[in-house]
This record gives C-alpha cells, structure tokens and sequence, in this order.
C-alpha cells in the first residue's frame, strides 16, 4: 500500500533520507520512530507527494503510483505536523472547503466535526483557537476521505485528551476497515497502543524495522528497577549481582537492570534474602538510549 | 466521487475570493483606493488652477499615475501574503489531490477578482461623483482606464506568483522583500534609468531603449494605453512618445502595449507554474 523504494533524499549537502526501503501493507498500522533530524517527516512527506525524491521513490496504492502524482494523492490522506489554517475562516468552512476539494458526501462535514468534539466550535473562525483546536480541525480533515492510507506526521504532540480520544478512535476505525496508516511520533504510549509494526530512522537511515512486541521486549531488555532497601548485605548483593552483573548499590537504593524476567528475578532474590524492601520503582529503557544503540549497531 | 477537474480549480479561486474579501488589507485598499479616486475626481481640477469637478477625460489622466503606483504595490505585496502561505496551511493542501497548477491559477483568479472589486469600488464611486456633476463625456476613456487597471492587477500578481512560488511554506518575508524590490523598479526606478541611458545615446539608439522601457515595464505599457484611450498624449512621457512615433499612430501602439501586459501575466504564471511544481514543501 506504501512502498518506499530506496528512497534517498538531500537538502544541499544535508542527507535526509537515505536509501529507506519499507512496505506498509494494507491494514498495518505502523509507527516510524526516531530522533529529531532522523528523517520521519522527509519521509512522510515524500509519501504525501509534497517532496520530489532525489533517488528512489515512493508508490501508494494498488498497484502502486509514484506519490507526486495527483492520482496518488487521491488514495491517501495527510496531516502535517504542525498544521495551520487561514484564520479568517471557520472551523465548518475550513473542512467544508476539504469535503469539496475530496468530492465526499456532505454529511461528512457535521460526522468529523463532531468526532473532533469541534461541533460547538465549527461557527467560529480558526483564528480564534487554541493549538489543540487547530491540530483537532487537521485530524478532522484528514479524517474525512475514507483514503486507503493514512499519513500523521506527529499527530498527537499537542492534542488535548478530547483529540487524543479523536486520534486513537480514527487510528482503530482505520484499521478495522483494513485500511493503511504510517504515523510519526515520539510519544512511546501512541506506540504502544496502536502500531503493529515500528520502523525506527537514525540520521535518514531505517536501522530497524520491528513488530511492537519486538520493540517492547528490546525496551523492557534495557529496564532499571530501583529498590530501597534498609541494608544491603554483601552477600545478597553478590547473589543478585550473579542474575543482574549491572546491579549497584548507593544511598539506600539497589539498582538493577536488566530485562523484565531478571529483573523479576531479582526481586525475588532480595525478598528471600531477607531485605526489608521500603520502595520500589521500575522502568522500561528509554527510546532515544534505544536509538543510539541502533545507530551504533548495538543489539 | 471526485469533482471535475475545473470544478476544483474554481473551488480554490472561490475560497482565495472569501479570504481576500474578509482580510482587512483588502478591505484597507479598497478604502484607501476608493478615498484616494474621489479625492483626485474633486480636487484635480482645482490643483491645475481651475475649479469644481473634473471630467471624465481630465479625472482618467490623473488616475492614471495613481494606479500605476498603487496598484502594483497592492497585488505584489497582498499576492505574496497569499501564495506563500504557512507551512502548515501549505502542506495540508498540496497533498490533496489537486495539480499544484491548479491550486496556483485558481489561487490568483480569486485573488483577481477580489482586487478588481476594491477597486472598482473606488473607480465606481469616483465615476459616479464625476458623472453627476459633469455628464458622461469620456467615459469610454474612463472604462478603458478601469480595464487597464484589472490588467495591471494580473500582471503584478502574476509578478507574485513567481516570486511566492519558491517561498512556499517558508522564506515569506523574503518573498515580500522581494516584492517591493519589484514594484521599485518596475514603477520607479526603470523609466529613471532608461531616460538617464538615453540621455546620452544617438538619438535612434535612445529611442528605442525609450520604446523597450515602456514595452518591458508593465506599469509604463499601462500608463502608455490609458493615455493613448483617453488621447491624453500630452501626459506622454519620452518612451511613450517614442512608442508612438514608432508605430505611426495609436492603434499600433496600443497593440504592442496589450501585447506587452498579456505576455507580463502569461509568462510569470507560466514560470510561477513550473517552479511550483518542482518545489519541494
């Protein structure tokens, strides 16, 4: 349904992407991660027609049409990151002015209005609303072909819970019609729940293209649980120490890391040593220490 | 169901139209336009030592210089504000399925038709106060004026076509710098130039440079066909009155200046066009 082939493309001397291949099927819903500057919005971009590769390219559809064309801008629809609107119109003229342009029924107006909770908001002009209104009115007009692929470039980095609800309903009622949606974010929790698959760019490079399950394992691999003991004799630090060889143990706190088994498993170490265990706190690894790991070809 | 291809392009002048019309810089020129007409129909007469209202013929002639300068200030400056928008605004429609040609031409025929209605607004106030006191002598001479005034319209904004195109989504207040870069020269500082040039050429080397200024600037080419429409030919200037000896009368001079403001809104669109279409968003 999307199918970057090799595709490379350079501002100046600034490589952006460079040689990404990746397919998303119909009805995957998959997620493309990556630090800032790693080339996720390049990317989205030339799938929505709106960049001109410098190699490679980008087909959408069945059978697949170069995304420059105007015919393949007919199967996708694409919310930019930061999208804007002329103030002077409306909520209801702004998506109004879409429905038109997408030749879709005009019931669909009042329908992804009232998704986007904008209904009480639709007669007032954009001018007027806040950065969450204006990224929910995007999110509207995205929604309103029922497109084959759907394109969100950071689509929840300022919504409000209304449009975080809005979001995560359109993601799901996409997928359920077998429908194709490639979004870029930074929030793990969007992640989490919807994509299948994640494809991870460092410095325009795919160093990684993983199922969601793959990628929390690999999380959950680069975990630290902290436990605040009243004392931590050496011989039970040694016994943890043989599960988690990472384990430290500083002001009051032994820290583990390791993956979720160990450290289960070193939980349980400390609590039949006899510790007296006061707090204890657990988190997964961080995306952007993954990042580094997967650049540097870490496993 | 998708709509004919027209259809979408129309549906994008209708709503540049509505934007232009709600924005208070047009709403401002209109005002200013209008203020500025009546002013020159009331008072011109009495400036050149003479008293009450002019005519038709009298009012066009003054005009004339205040379209020349204003006009091309209003399109070039309220088309770029137009065809560069934010970035955000820009992404959202260029990835709709629409060619970016037909975003473009349906962008500045909204924004044509919004301009020719501020400023018919001030033509039409500034004719009727002419035509109550003075009768309707001249009054061809005035349309064409107001014609001539449409077509510099288009000529600048397709100007602003080009140079929007590159900006965007970005880079907007260069474009606006660039603008007024075009309007100074095109208004003001070419005719200075090309009569310091002539100056001291031969006399048939200058007077074609004279005939080249009018005929390569569009706000002198206007100016020029307004003059000839209303036989004001005493307001000519040098590459006027060249352009007329050359062609032996006014009928070929006033095809060579349409030929001149037709070819200034065709070639900016079309060039406006295929740098839009190669520009990366």
């Amino acid at each position: 349904m999307i199918r970057f082939e090799a595709l490379s493309k350079t501002f100046g001397s600034h490589h952006a992407v460079q040689g990404l291949t990746l397919a998303v099927r119909a009805g995957e819903v998959v997620a493309l991660l990556g630090p800032n500057g790693s080339g996720k919005t390049t990317s989205l971009k030339a799938a929505a027609g709106l960049l001109r590769p410098s190699s490679g390219q980008v087909l959408v559809g069945e059978p697949g049409l170069p995304a420059t064309l105007p015919g393949a801008r007919r199967v996708l629809s694409f919310l930019p990151q930061k999208v804007s609107f002329p103030d002077l119109l409306t909520g209801r003229e702004v998506v109004e002015f879409y429905r038109l342009l997408r030749g879709v029924e005009p019931a669909r107006t009042d329908e992804v209005l009232q998704v986007a909770a904008l209904d009480g908001a639709a007669g007032r002009q954009v001018g007027t609303y806040s950065g969450g209104m204006t990224q929910r009115l995007g999110l509207a007009v995205a929604a309103l072909p029922s497109a084959p692929v759907l394109l969100l470039d950071e689509p929840t980095s300022s919504l409000d819970a209304d449009g975080l609800g809005a979001f995560y309903g359109l993601v799901e009622q996409r997928r359920q019609h077998g429908q194709t949606v490639l979004f870029t974010s930074h929030q793990w929790g969007d992640v989490e729940r919807l994509a299948d698959r994640v494809a991870v760019l460092v410095e325009g490079r795919l160093v990684a293209d993983l199922t969601q399950h793959e990628l929390s394992d690999r999380l959950a691999a680069r975990g630290v649980m902290r436990l605040r003991l009243d004392a931590c004799p050496t011989e039970l630090l040694a016994r943890v120490q043989r599960l988690a060889p990472g384990a430290r143990w500083a002001m009051s706190q032994l820290s583990i890391p390791g993956s979720a088994e160990i450290r289960a498993a070193a939980l349980e170490a400390v609590r039949s040593g006899g510790a007296e265990i006061r707090g204890i706190a657990s988190d997964d690894g961080r995306l952007d220490t993954l990042y580094r790991e997967l650049a540097g070809g870490a496993p | 169901m998708t709509a004919p291809r027209t259809s979408l392009m129309l549906l994008v002048a209708r709503q540049e139209l509505l934007l232009a019309a709600r924005s208070r810089w047009t709403q401002i020129f209109a005002a200013v336009f209008a203020v500025l007409a009546l002013g020159v129909s009331a008072s011109g007469y009495i400036l050149s030592g003479g008293h009450g209202f002019q005519d038709f013929a009298r009012t066009s002639a003054s005009l004339v210089q205040l379209v020349a300068l204003v006009v091309p200030l209003a399109s070039l400056l309220m088309g770029v504000m137009a065809l560069a928008p934010e970035r955000g605004t820009a992404e959202l429609l260029f990835s709709q399925p629409i060619a970016r040609r037909q975003i473009l031409v349906g962008k500045l025929l909204g924004l044509l038709a919004a301009l020719a209605a501020a400023e018919a607004v001030g033509f039409g106030l500034a004719g009727l106060v002419v035509f109550q006191n003075t009768g309707e002598d001249g009054a061809a001479g005035y349309a064409i004026l107001v014609l001539g005034s449409f077509l510099l319209t288009a000529v600048f904004l397709s100007l602003a076509a080009l140079i929007a195109a590159g900006a965007v989504g970005r880079k907007r207040a260069r474009a606006l710098a660039v603008a007024l870069v075009v309007w100074f020269v095109a208004v003001l500082l070419i005719d200075l130039v090309a009569l310091g040039v002539a100056s001291v050429l031969p006399s048939t080397a200058a007077s074609r440079l004279l005939i080249l200024s009018v005929l390569l600037n569009p706000a002198s080419a206007m100016r020029t066909g307004a003059l000839l429409a209303i036989e004001g030919t005493a307001a000519f200037g040098p590459g006027s009155l060249a352009l007329l000896r050359f062609t032996r009368g006014a009928t070929g001079a006033a095809l060579l200046v349409v030929v001149s403001l037709v070819t200034w809104i065709v070639l900016p669109t079309l060039a406006a066009v295929r740098r839009l279409s190669r520009a990366d968003l």
